[in-house]
């Protein structure tokens, strides 16, 4: 029932995030503001990753015509203004998320493969394996630079109890990302605890408390770092590999603070400002924008560079009662046929990428150097999945966002084109040297002129 | 520490033991290898390629052997089959050839490292520092395998987790020993309400309610609405407790429609945890609910929930049930007093840390002067630190701890300075992971008896989600706890703790898959009636019941059975159950067989459903999967859909629509088992009322299984369950339980010992403790495997 912890302590307002939000000056690890609006001379390219759960109504989601000056299909209808930013991707596939052998369990794969390309080990739970999520490669290139590596964001619970998909675990449809091929990473969908990732649980912005405090967690994680040393010298490496991922926690959030005591040394520092959230909306699409909104923060304050945002888990079976769908998605997904069914599947679809165009106009409304947020990203939406109905991992519903690739365009590939190649593409805009990825055979074509 | 060795005996097939057994080897030629020989290899089984006199060899095929045999499933229906009687036979000399085996060189599994889950998280806390405030719900959810949140291999380790774990622990630190520089801070607590609608049949069923309840068992009786909360108040100082009530007249929630009146009450509170409530008085509401103004409106038509002149009245603030403060408040007649949120802020003008149970627990010595207080830290640290690492501790656990309290007693006082030391435990790899060392003289892949202390943990973590406490140290610190009486005694005291209502919400709140009633959606146009009194009283009733089987140690097969439920006016309602009058749940004497036992509770019946109609498939699977321990595979890949008209154009009921799914073969095998199941629950809609039809088809609720089991209804089945198949749910009970206790998944070299469990227990009419007994004595519990071969 405790719903929100929230400082009293002073509190500065400022504009320009959006007239509602307000939030109380907190110390630890307060950042500059857009670090990458000093730097006229190369925009920082951020990238997202936005997760569609159980693919899409084919027919209503793909553009009749080609090329460029399309008309948007119904599903799409609310990317309209945002006409210039936006690519429309169709023909791209992910074979290894087909059963390959492993018969059922296409939402799970779904979902362990859209960022990774690689097929996942079919498991309850023991030895979890997937690949390197194409968000954390680029959290690795980028994570020198910010004091967050990457956010990793969602809106569903996981499911709690009972198992996920035909004998995948839970992992699989919980989340899109993985650190490593065995390390999976949660997604946090409280508003609250994502605000205080980013701007710390403190009371006082003091920058001599805050250093206080810096140091102090320092000297915590090495007496954790200096326990692990002596617990491990008599593990066997099977008992060894849990603790390293703990130093490997220990690592990142050490680097974290390094950076955090730079900027809380730099004399000028601004605020972005927005009220700590108390408390899970209940209402589905205003859960939805305000991790959007915490999305935008991020970026604005240069916290990451990458954000991974899942709409809904993997084979997802939420209803949406904001649009008067009681039914579960999944369910309806499989829709034999009546018309009904996937008309509301379409409206589920049409109002996920209402939501991503609420973020994409924020991006769009959120000065960054000479432009705006969007014009310096590249934004990743789409599925794992291409008809839900039919379990098919090819012509995935894809869009590309962003200034970073020019826009405006509908792009049909040969059938069977990786999906990854689009990894290895937006890698290449961001300047994140990759040579292969999970099933990729190059970068896609018609990307390059930006 | 002693390091029971168990001697590795290789030949353990005995020259009497396999005369007795019936020749095997024919009988397999003669009714197996057709299909599974090594040039067919049905299900990947080749049984021409293995001894049937040696089975330990190939455990893991004989064990599949086994079970089909056993169930009747092979050879299949069709082909020819031996005699029942020689089948039985066979399967029990199979059974005891790999028990004996698995006797002579027992393999009891190595779980892995075990980061502790928020729900160990939370207690340990609690037990550690008597810091009573869920502190794991601030970390992130918990991955689950095999259906528990609590398996060793799938709890990972991230940044982002172990930031949550270092703010955590300075908060609970602070707590804990009151530290005097804690600002101010507002906290706020949420009636259990039902979320603003736009479903008109929702606002219809609303209005035809209107429940004039005491809400909590915290509040006093004569009072209704309201709320009441726990809070932890960090130090001995000032608090302003505020109550927001809305004042629109259709306001359902804070920061919806806006508008909000409060009402604050500032005054002393001492440091720990306490009982903060607003309540109504009954009375009043009573006269206005009757009264002129209410009459009026009911002349007129009018719905009284509309009326927005203000009357007074009473509002009341309570700490520890003690009233502080009270005020008048306008309020719409006959409509309940609504709050909105309840805000607690504070500390102001601390007056000191106060006297918790956290301090005592903490401060179990006070430096009289300054040469003292170095020993004295060195001794509250230890202390704490051997519970928190939940074994002896050493100079080299306690130095560098010690090292937080030199360094902060320059700047802080003496108190100050522990409480570093604390936060520093709190993200100790030694605390926050179960790591079990192997012993150095155990050679590779040998099985060894897990140490006294690791068996503490053992038992405490399986029975009480939590550390172990100052009895369970000191007996393994005497090397006792593994002693037979000892250990059962043990078992018995914990089994009859408080702490052990960690099985139910965990064990049961997993098994039975309770938790998801949390997220349950029901259609609110099919289902108006679904609100959160509901879904709180639904998960209620089972974990109550749950509880009265463990507590008073009643047998498993009550869980089925049993004559008795619990149920509040709410619930009781929902059954068609008269005379149950009020909001707390009690317990009831069944008349209607059909609602005995779990399978006549809704919680199950609910989370087996979809939104707006019941599942035959899901039921039947969840029993088959729960219950009997025998999950349907997935479905294959080309699965045709249900066709929801035949032929001719005809609308076909679900039976009809299953019927004509189980015509095809492919469906038949799986479906032929859950839908039968799944059928005799269907006078259960979705949200688990009773109901006669479905729309306008009456339903059939009878059923046969392959085997050719016939059954009609609930009670029908659950009859079945507890003859036919009681063993299969003895023993899906024993590996659920198994499963959880051990933190990871059931391999075949488990089954011996999920049979010894299972046996063991039969001799007391599976009583609950003598299930728990039998598991914390078994080879999988007791022992552990070193790595290698």
């Amino acid at each position: 029932m405790i719903i929100t912890k929230k400082s009293l302590a002073r509190r500065t307002f400022l504009r320009g995030v959006g007239a509602t939000l307000a939030l109380p000056l907190l110390d630890a690890m307060v950042p500059a503001l857009a670090a990458g609006a000093t730097s006229a001379a190369k925009p920082v390219i951020r990238l997202g990753f936005i997760y569609h759960p159980t693919g899409a109504i084919q027919n209503v989601w793909t553009p009749a015509a080609e090329g460029v000056g399309f008309e948007f299909s119904p599903t799409l209808k609310s990317l309209e203004p945002l006409r210039k930013h936006v690519n429309v991707l169709t023909g791209l596939a992910q074979v290894q998320a087909r059963a390959l052998g492993d018969g059922n369990g296409d939402h799970a794969r779904e979902g362990a493969v859209w960022l990774t390309g690689v097929h996942p080990k079919k498991t309850e739970g023991v030895g979890i394996r997937s690949g390197v999520s194409v968000d954390q490669i680029a959290a690795r290139h980028f994570g020198e630079k910010t004091q967050l590596a990457s956010l990793e964001l969602g809106t569903e619970s996981p499911s709690l109890a009972g198992g996920c998909d035909s004998g995948y675990s839970c992992a699989y449809t919980n989340t899109i990302s993985w650190r490593t091929p065995t390390t999976p990473l949660p997604m946090e969908l409280n508003p609250r605890i994502v605000f205080e990732r980013l701007f710390g649980d403190g009371e006082s912005s003091d920058p001599a408390a805050l250093g206080a405090r810096l140091k102090q967690r320092r000297s915590l994680l090495d007496y954790a770092a200096g326990s692990i040393d002596r617990l491990e010298t008599r593990l066997g490496p099977s008992d060894r590999n849990k603790l390293s991922e703990y130093l490997e926690a220990i690592r990142d959030i050490e680097r974290r603070i390094q950076k955090a005591e730079q900027e809380n040394a730099s004399p000028a520092r601004k605020l972005p400002v927005m009220e700590r959230p108390s408390a899970i909306p209940e209402n589905y699409e205003e859960h939805c924008k305000l991790m959007f909104d915490l999305q935008v923060m991020a970026y604005q304050a240069d916290l990451t560079r990458v954000t991974t945002f899942m709409l809904a888990h993997a084979g997802s079976n939420r209803a949406y009662p904001n649009i008067g769908i009681s039914d579960g998605h999944h369910s309806l997904t499989h829709h034999q046929g009546i018309a009904e069914k996937i008309e509301k599947v379409a409206q589920i679809d049409a109002m996920f990428v209402r939501m991503f165009a609420y973020y994409l106009g924020k991006l769009q409304s959120t000065p960054d150097g000479d432009g705006s947020l969007l014009d310096h990203m590249a934004i990743i939406y789409g599925s794992g999945t291409g008809d839900g109905n039919a379990h098919s991992h090819h012509d995935l519903p894809i869009l590309l966002a962003g200034g970073a690739v020019k826009g405006g365009r509908h792009i049909r590939y040969p059938k069977e084109t990786p999906l990854t190649n689009l990894f290895m593409s937006v890698l290449d805009k961001a300047g994140v040297p990759v040579e292969k990825f999970g099933d990729s055979t190059g970068q896609l074509q018609s990307l390059s002129e930006v | 520490m002693r390091w029971v060795l168990i001697a590795v005996t290789v030949c353990f097939t005995s020259v009497a033991a396999a005369q007795s057994t019936p020749a095997k080897k024919p009988l397999i030629a003669t009714y197996c290898v057709g299909c599974h020989n090594q040039k067919v290899q049905t299900g990947g089984l080749a049984l021409d390629a293995v001894d049937p006199t040696r089975p330990a060899a190939d455990a893991d095929k004989w064990e599949r052997v086994l079970r089909k045999v056993r169930r009747g499933e092979m050879p299949p229906a069709g082909a020819p089959r031996p005699d029942p009687a020689v089948a039985a036979a066979f399967a029990t000399s199979l059974e005891e050839s790999l028990d004996r085996a698995a006797a002579a060189s027992p393999n009891p599994g190595r779980p892995a490292v075990h980061r502790l889950n928020r729900a160990e998280y939370s207690n340990a806390v609690r037990d550690l520092l008597a810091v009573d405030i869920r502190a794991g719900d601030s970390l992130p959810v918990d991955d689950s395998g095999y259906g528990f949140d609590n398996i060793a291999d799938v709890l990972s380790m991230s940044p982002s987790l172990l930031e949550r774990y270092i703010s955590t622990a300075r908060l609970v630190s602070r707590l804990a020993v009151g530290d005097l520089t804690i600002k101010p801070i507002e906290e706020r607590f949420l009636p259990l309400k039902d979320p603003p609608t736009q479903v008109p049949a929702v606002s219809a069923y609303r209005r035809s309610v209107n429940r004039l309840e005491r809400t909590s068992a915290d509040l006093p009786f004569g009072s209704r609405g309201g709320l009441s909360v726990q809070h932890y108040f960090p130090l001995d100082a000032e608090y302003v407790i505020r109550v927001n009530m809305p004042t629109g007249a259709a306001s359902f929630g804070e920061g919806i429609h806006g508008d909000v009146v409060h009402y604050d009450a500032r005054l002393p509170v001492k440091a720990g945890l306490h009982t903060v409530g607003v309540t109504f008085q009954k009375e009043d509401s009573k006269a206005e609910l009757e009264g002129p103004a209410a009459r009026r409106n009911q002349a007129e038509g009018r719905p009284a929930q509309l009326e927005t002149d203000p009357l007074p009245a009473l509002m009341d603030f309570r700490l520890d049930g003690v009233k502080v403060k009270r005020v008048d408040v306008p309020r719409r007649p006959g409509a309940n007093p609504d709050i909105a949120a309840v805000l607690i802020t504070g500390p102001f003008n601390p007056t000191g840390r106060g006297e918790t149970p956290s301090r005592s627990k903490i401060f179990v010595c006070r430096p009289a002067a300054t040469k003292d207080e170095d020993p004295c830290a060195q001794k509250i640290v230890s202390t704490l630190t051997r519970r928190a690492f939940r074994r002896p501790v050493t100079d080299s656990d306690v130095k560098p701890l010690m090292a937080f309290y030199k360094n902060a007693r320059q700047d802080s006082d003496f108190d100050g300075a522990i409480q570093t030391a604390i936060q520093a435990i709190l993200i100790s790899p030694d605390f926050l992971f179960r790591v079990e060392k192997d012993p150095r003289d155990v050679s590779r892949g040998a099985a060894y008896k897990v140490g006294d202390h690791d068996l503490a943990s053992r038992l405490s973590f399986f029975l009480w989600s939590s550390i172990p406490d100052d009895e369970l140290l000191r007996l393994a610190d005497q090397s006792k706890l593994s002693e037979p009486a000892v250990l059962r005694a043990q078992v018995r005291r914990m089994l009859g703790d408080p702490r052990s209502q960690a099985l139910i919400s965990n064990f049961a709140g997993q098994w039975l898959q309770l938790r998801n009633l949390a997220t349950l959606k029901p259609d609110p146009e099919t289902f108006p009636q679904f609100d959160e009194s509901l879904r709180y009283s639904l998960r209620q009733q089972t974990e109550l019941f749950f509880e009265s089987v463990l507590r008073e140690d009643r047998s498993v097969l009550d869980l089925l059975q049993a004559d008795y439920t619990f149920l509040n006016q709410r619930l009781a309602e929902h059954y068609g159950v008269p005379n149950i009058y009020g909001s707390h749940l009690r317990r009831v004497t069944l008349t209607d067989p059909n609602r005995a036992g779990l399978l006549g509770q809704g919680s199950i019946l609910a989370v087996t459903s979809y939104p707006n109609r019941t599942s035959v498939v899901q039921r039947g699977k969840w029993i088959l999967e729960n219950l009997l321990g025998t999950p349907p595979p997935p479905p294959p890949m080309d699965v045709p859909e249900l066709k929801p008209k035949s032929a001719d154009g005809r609308l076909l009921t679900m039976r009809q629509q299953l019927e004509e799914h189980r015509a095809n073969p492919k469906c038949s095998g799986c479906h032929s088992r859950m839908d039968p199941i799944g059928f005799a629950l269907e006078n259960y809609d979705a949200i688990g009322r009773w109901r006669d039809k479905d729309g306008d088809s009456a339903i059939d609720a009878s059923g046969k299984l392959p085997d050719g089991s016939e059954f009609v209804g609930p009670a029908g089945l659950t009859k079945l369950l507890l003859t036919d198949y009681r063993d299969d749910f003895v023993r899906t009970v024993t590996e659920k339980l198994l499963t959880y206790a051990l933190g990871r998944g059931l391999e075949h070299y488990d089954q011996p010992a999920v049979r010894a469990i299972a046996r063991q227990a039969a001799r007391e009419n599976y009583s609950m403790s003598a299930l728990v007994t039998a598991l914390v004595e078994s080879t999988p519990f007791r022992m552990r495997r070193t790595p290698g071969t």
